[in-house]
């Protein structure tokens, strides 16, 4: 035999195995794995070269895994990481981009949407007796992959009013939601209370998902990408109840598996080598992320003991941060999509006089506080909607109205002598209420002391804790206080309308204001966004302006240290896309 | 106390405090009950409000809207009265039993403490399970810190009584009693983990992780311990007995060891029993501090979160532990002073 | 012969004069002293209460809350010197602004510290005082009726001071301090909750410390009593005193009393840091005094949180609460040695 045929002969052979290799791979599919060997998972003894340790969590366990329960950053950063939601909201820019679902469509009356699913995106587990990710297999052994009953199901139990989700409100949006889910005015007495399969969401087919709203709204697709909506194992739910989200029984199909779970001490997510990579969440690059559960005290220790890749900074280290030459370089002050505001009770005297209202919200100088007392880097609010949602009044576009940022103490006189009680000495007595959270204390004080030296008035300040303060607001709201609004999908809508339209459960002022209520109602429907934004500018004048009804105090920034060898992008919502970091060591 | 019983023995008596333990664990649960329901929020009130269908949907599940002697009769009875079941254990968080006796195809369940509201992964049993090792470890530690550096502090001022080493070691004494934990922390970590990083900030489960807490929780008891002891010293050193030992020529030594000590160590004793109480139940602002999982943190956090089982749960078993080291703590008084009978 | 001639003093006033030779109690006692009159002379409320003016500052510097937001966590030259990470601006990594007008330096919202550790001798020494003496006076004489009356009576209480003793002491006053500091605000006029909630308003937040206190401090006194007075009741003088008919007030207060003293006024006085440390830590948690009122609990909670930062802010409150620690430590060292009745005549 020649060395020539010996060549044809391996050449042939080498194509037969490749074909058949390929006929199982590709074609029948049985014989892609279904299997990724990872490894034991000891948590405190991670290969550091792969491993991001974030200390961005505080303290205390995350509250849960459970999509239709989630309402804490926490548990929606972990969430973000495990599932994918039809569409993703990009974290740096908070814009709406595909996720699960390739495209979407609308009807021509803005209340129909189709969500085209993608394909072949399997339910994993981490199994951690084995060290392995393992591909879910369904009752005949064939690899459960998402499907739009997966994400109807999702849905479905968000609303369900056994569920007692605490974000399903976000949902009434799609027909039938609300008073199946108990928010109706007829509440459990609603024929369709309780009845989830009459709620406007269906699989059109196995990829394919219709929802049905009550009314347009240019911006559901971000309420898509939200946590309530994320697909859901159904099977698992029904086999391990409440259990379903413990680490040794979840079922996930986003960026990352959760690799162990330590209550209250830490939580490590492992790579999924099964999730493809899309342009919106890529393949992670990062094979382990540890988090632990620690105060924002302890946690920055860590990162300066170098234990920590990523971490806040306590307000209190903020100054020896800034000017230190090593951690300078490492800080970073990123928007985030808050706001911190004062409220009035507008039925208490004196605030039921507007230009006492004027008068305390312009005598507070913004400036100062952002400067010397949150040092964060925040902007001083002047309106509610932070600028960067979508459709929100923005000072970088010429936007510019409400309370100036660093006050104006001669119009604020002005407005208290304008009141019906004409000065200072013939106020009431008047209560600020602040929950008992240092940094609102920190912020009270030097509020209290500017009107004291403003106005010459001399404001009680009172804490609570808490549960009791939310439980004040809702039954007797003092005549000041304080709360903070953060986004929960990346619209103005969810700021204005969100809170302090005349029937919202958020609106502790008791202001009402037809005219408020008409704008927001129209903004929520346009669908043209310079039209949007130009309504929302109406709405908010009235609101800080010409009612002024609260007081913005100023927009929230994250501040983080990350250590040089990690290059990373900065979330705007309180929430990371750790897929899109890279690490090295 | 004179008429003491002679038939008392130890067993008995022994006995009769562990049934006064049931009674001391009703008044603590109704009390602990009453108040935590008296303050005012429930654990469903949020922020961003729910619809009032589903709050009263999820005080069903939790029957929060029965009356509250009848929430009060459930939850103990959940706690007290065993259950035989048969098959898999329940898959939900109302029905998590700390003890699980298989027998045969049944399976005896006691103990269940209830679900946590906040996090509605776990039950109390679970923190029980992880957090409360923890605490009583760290506790433990600083317990043995204390009576380490305490007890031969003591001894030392109270033998060289007036002397330099009686001034240093009460000056260190008085020094570990005047720096609270939230001061001495911050500065421990600030030496320790960050100028000298010979130990870790926070964390626990490793030794470099759990030496600074320990210390931080510790020092201060060790002062009390080393107080007491030596003011207890001094004055058993005065009293006739310890006279008439020295008088008969025996060495310093022995009077020491067999007489003094051991007698002056009584009030010593007495205090052992609180502290070690204190430091296992007393470790929320370390644990805060050095970021210790523990169980302090945790019942803190579930009063600010109205959950009512943690509360519950973790107070009376705070109650059983406190209940049993005071009783191992009486019949140590009495092994250690004859002139005690068991009352 | 000396015996004789000396007239017949009590047994306090001997204690008073073997106290005044102890150098460090009496060290310990002008501290004492001398923060009280720290405490009255903060401000002229003396004076203005009588006026009917707002109160001046007299010994501090400034108001307690006045705050200047551009000198937040100000410092002066000197404390530069004395920790070198306080690094002033203008220096490589420095961050420091330094004015001198703050002998302390200012805490985060430009407020003097010193000013307010001032004025934070009110609060630590008003829990100074009214911690041990609920404890005293509940604590001994729960635990002299306990272990004097012996038997069922005995029983009886002691299984009550078990059943208080049953609430692990934190986790119960964060309970009641929840439960107290939920009421403020939420009150309805004319009810025992908003008279309450008034006095507690009126002293800053003060009054539920000190019902927190008191409802869990007196259980470990009455136990240390009656632990004391059961090891003394067997021994020979009490029985001695008993067979030639003295009345049971009698034997308390003459012979019980003065044995039990020594061991009860040494726990007390190490008990007072405890309650202001327990202060401290209600503060920590945001259950302490109201603010903008400063207690050196408060000012190190704050403190410590920037101690790597600005050292100053949690150092000085804590040196001042070390100094009344150790103050009354040496005190109370000293009256245990003063008070101790078998010392009598040995001098």
């Amino acid at each position: 035999m020649s060395s020539r045929k010996v060549v044809v002969a391996l050449l042939v052979l080498l194509v037969v195995i490749i074909a058949v290799a390929a006929w199982f791979f590709l074609i029948r599919g049985v014989g892609a794995p279904t299997v990724v060997k990872i490894g034991k998972i000891d948590p405190a003894n991670l290969p550091a070269k792969e491993t991001l340790s974030s200390a961005l969590f505080g303290a205390g366990d995350i509250p849960t895994l459970d999509p239709s329960l989630a309402e804490d950053t926490t548990s929606i950063q972990m969430g973000l990481e495990l599932f994918v939601g039809l569409t993703r909201l990009n974290e740096e820019t908070a814009q709406v981009e595909p996720g699960m679902a390739t495209e979407w469509k609308v009807s021509d009356d803005g209340l129909v949407y189709t969500f085209t699913l993608r394909q072949g995106i399997p339910w994993v587990h981490y199994d951690r007796e084995a060290g392995e990710v393992v591909v879910v297999k369904d009752e005949q052994g064939n690899p459960r992959y998402v499907t739009a009953h997966d994400f109807v199901y999702g849905v479905k139990r968000t609303l369900d009013p056994k569920t007692g989700s605490n974000y399903a409100y976000v949902n009434w949006i799609i027909k039938n939601a609300q008073a199946v889910n108990g928010g109706s005015e007829l509440g459990d007495q609603d024929p369709l209370y309780g009845k989830v399969d009459e709620i406007g969401v269906r699989a059109l087919d196995d990829y394919t998902i219709e929802y049905t709203l009550t009314q347009p709204a240019s911006f559901f697709p971000g309420i898509a990408s939200m946590w309530i909506n994320w697909a859901q194992p159904k099977w698992l739910i029904e086999e391990k109840g409440d259990k379903w989200i413990e680490p040794e029984n979840i079922q996930s199909y986003g960026p990352y598996v959760l690799g162990d779970w330590t209550h209250d001490v830490s939580a490590t997510l492992v790579a999924n080598p099964f999730w493809p990579g899309i342009d919106s969440v890529p393949k992670p690059s990062i094979k382990y992320i540890h988090f632990t559960m620690l105060d924002e005290s302890p946690s920055f220790a860590n990162y300066e003991a170098g234990l920590a890749d990523v971490a806040g900074v306590p307000l209190t280290e903020l100054d020896r941060v800034k000017a230190d030459p090593v951690l300078s370089k490492e800080l970073s002050i990123n928007p985030e999509f808050c706001t911190y505001y004062y409220g009035f009770n507008v039925t208490k005297p004196p605030f039921d006089d507007v230009n006492v209202r004027k008068a305390f919200s312009w005598a507070v100088n913004r400036k100062a506080i952002v400067e010397n007392v949150t040092k964060g880097g925040q902007e001083p609010a002047r309106w509610f909607s932070r600028p960067g949602l979508t459709a929100a009044p923005d000072p970088a576009k010429g936007d510019d109205f409400g309370p100036p940022a660093e006050g104006d103490p001669v119009k604020a006189k002005e407005f208290l002598a304008a009141s019906k009680y004409g000065g200072a000495d013939k106020l009431p007595e008047i209560t600020l209420m602040v929950n008992q959270v240092e940094g609102h204390v920190k912020i009270a004080e030097a509020i209290q002391q500017m009107w004291q030296e403003t106005l010459g008035v001399k404001v009680n300040l009172v804490t609570q804790e808490w549960k009791v303060y939310l439980d004040t607001l809702d039954s007797d709201p003092p005549q000041v206080w304080r709360l903070g609004w953060c986004y929960d999908y990346a619209d103005a809508d969810n700021f204005a309308r969100g809170v302090f339209r005349s029937d919202s459960g958020n609106n502790h002022t008791r202001w009402k204001n037809e005219k408020f209520d008409q704008l927001v109602d129209q903004a929520a429907v346009e669908t043209d966004l310079q039209k949007r934004h130009d309504l929302y500018v109406q709405a908010e004048k009235i609101l800080v302006e010409e009612d002024a009804a609260i007081i913005p105090i100023y927009w929230y920034t994250r501040v983080q240290v990350t250590k040089p060898y990690v290059t990373r992008t900065y979330g705007l919502g309180g929430h990371e896309a750790y897929e899109k970091w890279k690490i090295n060591k | 106390m004179g008429i003491a019983c002679e038939k008392e023995t130890m067993g008995r008596y022994i006995a009769r405090r562990l049934l006064w333990l049931l009674v001391v664990i009703f008044s603590v649960s109704v009390i602990t009950f009453v108040i935590a329901h008296a303050v005012p929020g429930g654990p469903f009130s949020r922020e961003k409000k729910l619809p009032p269908a589903v709050l009263k949907q999820l005080n069903e599940k939790y029957r929060l809207d029965d009356p509250l002697w009848k929430q009060y009769v459930e939850y103990m009875g959940g706690i007290f009265i065993p259950r035989l079941t048969s098959g898999e254990p329940s898959t939900s968080y109302l029905e998590d039993y700390l003890i699980n006796i298989p027998l045969g195809e049944y399976t005896l369940r006691w103990m269940n403490f209830g679900p946590s509201y906040k996090s509605q992964s776990r039950t109390v049993n679970d923190v029980f399970r992880e957090n409360l090792p923890v605490s009583a470890e760290l506790g433990f530690y600083a317990f043995l810190v204390a009576s380490v550096i305490g007890i031969p502090l003591g001894i030392v001022a109270a033998l060289k009584q007036n002397t330099w080493v009686d001034y240093i070691a009460m000056g260190i004494a008085i020094f570990g009693v005047s720096v609270p934990v939230i001061v001495l922390g911050p500065v421990l970590i600030w030496l320790f983990a960050i100028r000298l990083p010979i130990f870790l900030p926070s964390g626990w489960g490793s030794w470099r992780a759990e030496v600074l807490p320990s210390i931080a929780l510790g020092l201060g008891s060790s002062a009390i311990i080393a107080r007491l002891t030596r003011a207890s010293l001094l004055q058993v050193i005065r009293e006739d007995y310890i006279r008439t030992a020295r008088a008969k020529g025996l060495m310093e030594r022995v009077v020491i060891i067999r007489h003094a000590l051991r007698n002056s160590l009584i009030p010593v004793v007495t205090v052992m029993g609180p502290i070690f109480a204190f430091l296992v139940t007393g470790t929320f602002v370390t644990e805060t501090i050095f970021g210790v999982p523990g169980m302090g943190r945790y019942f803190v956090t579930s009063i600010t979160n109205r959950d009512y089982p943690v509360i519950m749960g973790t107070i009376l078993l705070f109650a059983v532990v406190i209940v049993i080291a005071n009783l191992i703590v009486d019949l140590l008084y009495a092994w250690l002073d004859p002139r005690i009978r068991y009352d | 012969m000396k015996a004789l001639t000396r007239p017949p003093t009590s047994l306090w006033v001997d204690a008073w004069r073997r106290l005044l030779k102890n150098k460090a109690a009496i060290l310990g006692l002008g501290i004492i002293v001398l923060v009280f009159m720290v405490a009255i002379f903060a401000d002229d409320s003396v004076v203005a209460v009588l006026a009917g003016r707002e109160p001046q500052p007299l010994l501090a510097p400034m108001h307690f809350a006045k705050q200047s937001l551009e000198n937040n966590n100000a410092v002066p030259s000197w404390l530069t010197h004395v920790f070198p990470t306080l690094k002033p601006v203008g220096t490589e990594g420095g961050y420091a602004k330094i004015n001198d007008t703050y002998l302390l330096g200012a805490d985060y919202n430009g407020r003097d510290l010193l000013s307010r550790i001032i004025y934070g001798t009110r609060v630590s020494l008003a829990v100074a005082i009214v911690g041990p003496l609920v404890s005293l006076v509940v604590g001994v004489s729960v635990g002299i009726a306990a272990g004097y009356a012996g038997g069922r009576t005995d029983n009886l209480i002691m299984r009550f001071v078990d059943i208080m003793y049953g609430f692990p002491d934190l986790l119960f006053i964060i309970l009641l301090m929840a439960l107290f500091r939920s009421t403020t605000g939420a009150a309805e006029a004319g009810t025992l909750r908003a008279v309450l909630t008034g006095i507690d308003n009126a002293m800053g937040g003060m009054f539920f410390i000190f019902v927190g206190i008191g409802v869990t401090a007196w259980m470990s006194m009455s136990r240390l009593t009656r632990g004391q007075i059961l090891s003394l009741k067997q021994k020979e003088f009490i029985e001695a005193a008993r067979a030639v008919g003295a009345k049971d007030g009698r034997i308390i207060w003459r012979h019980i009393l003065p044995n039990i003293l020594g061991p009860i006024v040494v726990a007390q006085t190490l008990n007072i840091p405890q309650y202001i440390s327990t202060e401290a830590f209600l503060s920590f948690i945001g259950l302490g005094v109201q603010r903008p009122t400063p207690s050196w609990g408060s000012m190190i909670a704050d403190g410590a949180s920037a101690i790597r930062t600005y050292p100053n802010q949690a150092i000085f409150p804590a040196l001042a609460l070390a100094a009344i620690m150790f103050a009354f430590n040496f005190l109370g060292d000293g009256l245990r040695d003063a008070l101790d009745p078998r010392l009598k005549g040995t001098d």
